[in-house]
């Protein structure tokens, strides 16, 4: 790292704390969504049959999934300022073992974390635009 | 020097020998192949994987080319703006995309029976180790038993009713569409509607025991004129009676109409000798085959429920044999 971006290290924002909740919170609305589509999915197909059209439990998704993804954006708005988001920049150095660093890291994680549970809800979603009943 | 020569010309005869092959290979029998889509569902399967063997084929080239670039290109740095980009557009957006385009394509082609016409023949197909029951339902409810041969009318959809007795199969005839499971205790529903006439070969594709291999049946795709000529036959009861069939206590298991044989334990015979083969696709119907099977149908087909009857004497299984040649 050189002393130019030490001193711009300093000036953001690292988060604190000890809370591990913003590491997983993303991941944890993940699981949340898919119970809801899939348990709501089940018992509502095992209630009206195989025959049954599939509209109000579409209705049930997709809001679970505007929930869920407004959840995992409030979580990356609150992420985006703690760490720079480059990948390769080497602002990004988390071998120092120190407490900013280690905050550092866990902000990165939980940024990728972030995106990677928004495009598992967007997938876990999209068969229910597809398909019409129970069968 | 000269070693290295010879290597060249193994490596030449191993491609050649790998191209002869494939060549081989293309000439392969299509009534069994999903290549050679016959039916509406299987056209929209190929249609599939041509679409995602040619799209990987495209990635791969743009993968390989860029790490030969990164290997062997210049080795100028490039801007860590740059190398973020390239990182978040080919390493996180391109694969989601295209996975989530991927994804719907494939749900595309899932049927929507719901909202379908009724079907315009409808087939009870039973699974058992290791045959295939088969029964028309006709416009009057009432239904042609026959197995182990299936006829289908070009251009209509049939809708198959499978139950398994016994363990899971799976009804598959590749080259009119996808496969589904035939389960004991659940009647599974299943489309197809073959567009090309011809012999096609299905089979059961979950492993279902010793035969599961040998459990497969032809179908025949033709005009619905000869279809319904076809049932027509089907439903005629057989040409013969013989009294040393119901002798020997095979109408114990085995159905023959228009005769006292009733049984419904191993395959309707009544038409046997019509069919293109026997014993579920295993052997061509002969009367070489037959003599073999009589005697010891477990050593062509492991675990097949039949006995072997090398108890009775040669002139009786030959009589046997001649009578089953018979029920054309």
């Amino acid at each position: 790292m050189t002393e130019d971006n030490a001193v711009k290290e300093v000036e953001r924002e690292t988060g604190s704390g000890t809370d591990l909740w913003s590491v997983i919170i993303a991941p944890f609305i993940w699981a949340a969504h898919f119970l809801v589509c899939y348990v709501g999915a089940a018992i509502y197909c095992q209630k009206l049959g195989r025959d049954a059209d599939l509209g109000d439990i579409r209705l049930l998704v997709l809001g679970a999934t505007a929930v869920a993804l407004v959840g995992i954006g409030a979580s990356t708005f609150r992420l985006w300022r703690v760490r720079g988001r480059s990948l390769t920049d080497n602002d990004f150095e988390y071998e120092h073992d120190t407490p900013e660093e280690r905050h550092r890291f866990l902000s990165h994680v939980a940024l990728m974390l972030c995106v990677l549970s928004a495009v598992a809800v967007i997938y876990v979603t999209i068969p229910m635009l597809y398909l019409s009943s129970c069968r | 020097m000269r070693g290295h020569m010879r290597r060249g010309a193994t490596t030449i005869a191993k491609v050649s020998a790998l191209l002869v092959s494939a060549a081989t290979l293309a000439a392969c029998n299509t009534e069994q192949s999903m290549l050679h889509p016959a039916g509406e569902d299987a056209a929209a399967v190929n249609s599939l994987f041509w679409a995602m063997a040619i799209g990987a084929a495209i990635i791969w080239i743009i993968v390989m080319g860029t790490t030969v670039y990164a290997v062997l290109g210049k080795k100028r740095p490039k801007s860590e703006k740059f190398a973020d980009r390239f990182i978040l557009l080919g390493g996180v957006a391109f694969p989601t995309v295209t996975l989530a385009a991927l994804l719907v394509f494939g749900l595309a082609l899932l049927p929507d029976w719901v909202r379908a016409d009724a079907p315009d023949l409808r087939v009870h197909v039973t699974a058992e180790q290791y045959w295939w029951r088969i029964a028309y339902e006709q416009p009057d409810g009432s239904m042609v038993d026959t197995a182990n041969e299936l006829f289908l009318p070009q251009g209509q959809t049939a809708e198959f009713v499978l139950n398994s007795t016994d363990v899971i199969h799976s009804f598959w005839i590749p080259t009119l569409g996808g496969k589904i499971d035939v389960i004991p205790g659940r009647t599974n529903l299943w489309r197809l509607k073959p567009t090309e006439a011809g012999v096609y070969r299905g089979v059961c594709a979950e492993f279902c025991g010793p035969s599961h291999a040998l459990m497969a049946f032809p179908v025949i795709v033709e005009a619905q004129a000869d279809f319904d000529a076809r049932l027509a036959r089907e439903a005629a009861p057989a040409a013969a009676s013989n009294d040393l069939f119901l002798a020997t206590g095979c109408g114990a298991c085995h159905a023959i109409r228009g005769t006292e044989a009733a049984g419904r334990v191993g395959p309707d015979l009544t038409h046997f000798a019509s069919r293109r083969t026997m014993a579920a696709g295993t052997l061509p119907i002969s009367a070489e085959n037959l003599a073999a099977w009589l005697l010891d149908p477990d050593h062509i087909k492991p675990d097949v429920r039949m006995p072997g009857y090398d108890s009775l004497g040669q002139s009786e299984r030959d009589a046997l044999v001649s009578y089953l040649l018979e029920l054309r």
